[in-house]
């Protein structure tokens, strides 16, 4: 994870910094007037307003936006729910083989047999490639791969490979990581080099002097993204100069060099697709080590191979996000401020070293010490997760905060507020906390009495995230004679809404309907585009995208402009027409586009740094029910405000905002990888035994878009998932005082906090 | 999954012809029943099961009917879940039966999985699961849940295997004193459900049934009587939405002028078999279900657990449900 760009302090800034610089002297200052809506005495009216035309392309005041910022139906939702759309898993292409890795079963083991004589003679075998013959370091490590006619075949194949192997001294947890006498898990040894900031010393003695102090340890364990289609990739090659490689990627651009690499052809010769993927949440950036097998298997069989995971390879190589194991102090004053902070924190991150947000997180401190190192165990190394490190530093802080306020007497509202500058998290405190009935709620400053059977309780948390994008898309935006419209770009749509508003923004530039542009995107063969994570994707696309579609607009206007009698700027694009400003001849859309040479007009874009933001905040509060009995924790409520910048889809901005809050639900009450330790083996590599929240755990959600912020479009698809765990984990100790320190949160957890297991 | 021979056999003769082709000469078996195939199939992936024939019995008519007759009520091992669940005389007469089919995983495993493959189902327990952990349940030499990770394991009846049975509907018959009819090579045998499970300690630790590999589970029969109509069931799971228990309970009480006449309790996922308390019932007898006769019942009912070092939470947990069946009851 890189470190979070600058961060506004208090507010936003001013929106006028952020408008483009001019060059004042060399025209007049160009106005043009808008159509928008106002509303007088509760009554919408349309009202047209005058808006300074810089010359270059602006998103344009909200109220006038007929596309953008509203409701859309993803232009992709159809093909989807139907079932009709292709992912990687469901490509077939002629001729292809089937593939299946044969994974390291226990955490650390050297090879004493590998025998493919059996594999050969099942049929349909077609051919096999070794990645590992002498040890592996970690459960789940690929030893080899089949390919064959079918996947049942390939399945044959795998289970008649004679592998025999001994078990070498592994760990897999924490506390036998660190024990001196320990296997070491690399030669860099089993625990990283730590990382340090702030004066320990007067951290602690600032937490001495403090009225209130709380000490404690808290552990997140590992989980896993759970992406809905595991990884893997098609790789279609049959000899000669070139490739078309299908791969389940957040990186359409990443991979296919990677392919090239492995079958010896260049790289331009060789096609990545990425037509849909179904989810990655950080865990597919590189083309992999299936990939790779793949492309092996490819070139050395000179035919397509198709490879995807099995959902129990998924879980042991496809990576996970980090645990954390952070041992905590810190001071509260009689004003609910924090005076001293010091922790000494684990990454648990397998053979990586896992990630951890700094601490405290967000919150101020007068005097605050971390020591970060990660533990390293023969599991597989984490990967990037939808804000890595941030779920893990929000427990651990906000659940410290939480016990301070409670130790303090003091309301769990203002004590937040006590402790941010910023105005922006205390309006969205304030809101999230009045969705969920907290002004209303009874046990602000103490907690509920367990002696009731069922309880309530209320908790908070935020989040922040940069968002911001770079220079990396080029975007092609064509119209042709008969009037279509192809805004096109090699981006892959995660799942996100990418396909949605390529198409929404040029439909808004242009006057036209949604439905009149067709997004084309998830190839190499279409312009170039970044990977999708740290929530960049819509701050460095969209900027582009709008260029594009600025520049297609001041093209066919020069084209118009003598059609309709008038200059270029001062060509209208509204409502699926054309017409000059000053009223006169209107064409159709057609009408207008029918004035096009045969080959239409095409126009590109790049990235433009005022088109986009950085930088956005985030609250959430979760309201649940525990049932002191039975130790059910029942989510009822939750409740997100969140800042985006310019809104591009109302409706798959919340989405993702829902499914932020879904995972969130997820690793606060269910989600733990669990192995054992002495076996070496992972006990839930499947989703009936590793519990994703299902239909039924759903709360009620709800979401409020930041409409204050009135900056350019951020991405802000991380923000989501940091604070709804803490936030419900402090609501299980608000409704009944028991208070959980290692998530999930499940019902033995939480009998044990209330005093109910002997 | 490894590759087999499917029979289809259309009536219970060709069904047991086909299970008596498939033992070999030390009485070992190459088959498996298909009914609803909810678990089967989830055993053939995982190579848990690898028969090389498949007896489907979804082709012998009739299997399926559920009967009421008088006051005992017929229900074929074929009939699903969802028929049981729904079943208008089970709702009235056996409200907990109904409850406990519609409790047990999704509505689209309901609408397939049978009454006689929920019984027969085989154990949860993951290290069972797992193909790479040769547990005793598998052959092998060690219960891995005693010193590892137990958090679902047996409190009770535990030893030297530690899984809990599955099958939630076993749990609410036990309670409701069903009996299974068994077809065995010498023609139908009737059963007290209680009878049809065995622990690890009684019988083979590779099954959990008294069920030979040539039999076939045919029928259940419930005596729709006072005791099943004061029926209620009511079971635990980490996550609403589908899955299995943490523990259950199932209770049924016939009064007499508020007081206790007889009564049934059976506890679900606390023991590898369902795990009736006989000293609860008994201490019910005879006393209205008022809030301290209930804390006995409960304390009574788990007294003797044996928790294993994660699963210490059944034990207030299943009190908790008790709890709440009884006050239902009262």
């Amino acid at each position: 994870m890189s470190a979070l760009p600058p961060f506004p302090g208090a507010g936003y800034p001013d929106a006028s910094l952020l408008a483009p610089a001019q060059d004042v002297g060399a025209k007049q200052k160009r106005t043009r007037k808008v159509k928008s809506t106002k509303v007088v005495d509760g009554i919408e009216q349309e009202v047209e307003i005058e808006v300074e035309d810089s010359g270059g392309p602006e998103w344009g005041p909200r109220e006038s936006l007929k596309v953008l910022d509203k409701e859309l139906q993803r232009v992709d939702g159809p093909v989807k729910v139907s079932g009709r759309a292709t992912y990687t898993h469901d490509v077939r292409v002629p001729g292809m083989a089937w593939a299946r890795l044969l994974l390291a079963p226990v955490a650390s083991l050297k090879v004493a047999r590998l025998d493919f004589s059996a594999c050969k003679a099942v049929k349909g075998y077609l051919g096999h490639e070794v990645i590992e013959a002498e040890e592996t370091r970690w459960l789940g490590q690929p030893i080899a791969a089949v390919a064959a006619e079918t996947s049942e075949a390939a399945e044959d194949c795998l289970r008649a490979i004679v592998f025999e192997w001994e078990a070498r001294p592994s760990v897999l947890d924490r506390e036998a990581a660190l024990k001196p006498d320990a296997p070491q898990v690399s030669r860099r040894g089993n625990q990283g080099k730590p990382a340090v900031r702030g004066d320990e010393a007067k951290a602690r003695a600032a937490i001495e002097g403090a009225p209130h102090k709380v000490s404690a340890t808290y552990v997140v364990p590992v989980v896993h993204h759970a992406c809905l289609e595991t990884h893997g990739a098609v790789v279609d090659w049959r000899g000669g100069e070139e490739a078309v490689v299908h791969c389940s990627s957040q990186h359409t651009f990443g991979f296919a060099g990677d392919a090239a690499e492995v079958l010896g052809l260049k790289k331009g010769n060789v096609v990545g697709l990425v037509e849909h993927m179904g989810g990655g949440f950080g865990s597919k950036f590189g083309f992999g080590q299936e990939g790779e097998a793949a492309a092996r298997l490819s070139k050395a069989l000179r035919r397509p191979v198709h490879l995807m995971l099995t959902r129990k390879d998924e879980f042991r190589m496809a990576g996970n996000r980090s645990g954390s194991h952070i041992e905590a102090s810190a001071g509260m004053d009689a004003a609910g401020r924090l005076v001293g902070f010091a922790a000494r924190a684990h990454k648990h991150g397998g053979i990586g070293d896992g990630s951890l947000s700094g601490l405290p997180y967000i919150y101020k401190c007068a005097e605050s010490w971390s020591e970060i190192s990660g533990v390293r165990t023969n599991l597989d190394a984490s990967r990037a997760m939808r804000a890595p490190g941030h779920p893990q530093a929000s427990f651990a802080t906000e659940s410290l905060i939480d016990e301070l306020a409670y130790a303090a007497g003091l309301d769990l509202l203002e004590v937040r507020k006590a402790n941010l500058d910023d105005q922006v998290w205390h309006r969205q405190l304030e809101r999230v906390a009045r969705e969920v009935g907290w002004f209303e709620h009874p046990h602000r400053a103490r907690p509920g009495s367990a002696k009731d059977e069922l309880c309530v309780g209320i908790g908070f948390a935020i989040s922040r995230w940069g968002g911001g994008g770079g220079p990396s898309c080029e975007v092609e935006v064509a119209i042709e004679r008969d009037g279509s419209v192809v805004s096109s770009v090699g981006s892959q749509d995660l799942g996100t809404g990418v396909r949605t508003y390529v198409a929404a923004i040029p439909a808004e530039e242009l006057g036209l309907p949604l439905s009149a542009v067709v997004a084309r995107i998830g190839s190499t063969r279409l312009g170039n585009a970044n990977g999708s994570g740290g929530s960049v994707t819509t701050a460095s696309l969209a900027p582009a995208v709008k260029h594009a579609a600025w520049n297609a607009r001041q093209a066919f206007a020069e084209v118009l402009a003598p059609l309709l009698g008038c200059q270029p700027p001062d060509v209208v694009f509204a409502d699926g027409a054309v017409q000059a400003a000053s009223g006169g001849r209107k064409l159709s859309w057609k009408q207008a586009c029918a004035a096009l040479p045969e080959a239409g007009l095409r126009a590109k874009g790049a990235w433009q740094a005022h088109l986009q933001a950085n930088g956005v905040h985030g609250a959430q509060a979760a309201k649940v029910e525990v049932d002191t009995l039975t130790g059910r924790v029942r989510v009822l409520h939750m409740a997100c405000m969140q800042d985006v910048g310019l809104c591009l889809n109302r409706a798959a901005t919340r989405s993702q905002i829902n499914g932020g809050m879904v995972q969130a639900l997820g690793y606060a009450l269910f989600e733990e990888r669990v192995v054992d330790a002495a076996l070496g083996i992972q006990l839930n590599p499947c989703f009936e035994d590793y519990k994703l929240p299902h239909s039924l755990e759903i709360p009620k959600m709800t979401v409020v878009l930041d409409d204050e912020d009135r900056r350019a479009p951020i991405g802000m698809s991380e923000a989501p998932i940091v604070p709804g765990g803490a936030a419900i984990a402090n609501a299980i100790h608000n409704a009944c005082g028991a208070r959980i320190r290692s998530l999930p949160c499940t019902p033995d957890k939480v009998l044990a906090a209330l005093g109910k297991v002997s | 999954m490894k590759s087999f021979a499917l029979v289809n056999p259309t009536t219970l003769d060709g069904a047991l012809e086909a299970l008596r082709a498939a033992m070999d000469r030390r009485g070992r078996s190459k088959a498996a029943l298909l009914a609803g195939g909810q678990d089967l199939l989830t055993e053939l992936k995982e190579h848990l099961s690898e028969p090389e024939v498949v007896v489907n019995l979804k082709g012998v008519p009739g299997l399926d009917a559920i009967l009421v007759e008088g006051d005992l009520l017929r229900m074929g091992a074929l009939a699903t879940l969802s028929a049981i669940e729904g079943h208008p005389a089970i709702l009235e007469r056996a409200p907990a039966l109904a409850q406990a089919a519609a409790s047990v995983a999704s509505p689209q495993i309901r609408s397939v999985g049978t009454l006689g493959g929920n019984l027969c189902q085989r154990p949860r327990c993951w290290y069972y699961r797992l193909e790479e952990a040769k547990c005793i349940k598998k052959g092998g030499a060690e219960c891995f849940s005693y010193s590892g990770r137990n958090k679902y394991n047996a409190i009770f009846g535990g030893g030297p295997s530690y899984i809990v049975h599955p099958s939630d509907l076993a749990t609410a018959l036990v309670a409701l004193d069903a009996s299974v009819v068994v077809l065995t090579q010498k023609g139908l045998q009737t059963t007290p459900i209680e009878r049809f499970y065995t622990l690890p300690s009684e019988g083979s630790i590779l099954k959990e049934t008294i069920l030979k590999p040539d039999e076939i589970l045919v029928e259940v029969q419930v005596p729709l009587d006072a005791l099943a109509r004061a029926s209620a069931w009511s079971k635990f799971k980490e996550r609403a939405s589908y899955d299995w228990a943490l523990a259950s309970v199932c209770a049924s009480v016939e009064k007499d002028a508020g007081k206790v006449n007889r009564a049934r309790i059976a506890l679900g996922g606390v023991a590898p078999i369902p795990w009736r308390v006989p000293a609860a019932e008994a201490l019910l007898v005879g006393k209205a279900l008022d809030e301290a006769t209930i804390a006995a019942a409960c304390e009574e009912a788990l007294r003797g657990a044996e928790p294993l070092s994660e699963n210490g939470y059944k034990i207030p947990l299943a009190k908790g449900l008790l709890t709440r069946v009884l006050r239902g009851l009262a």
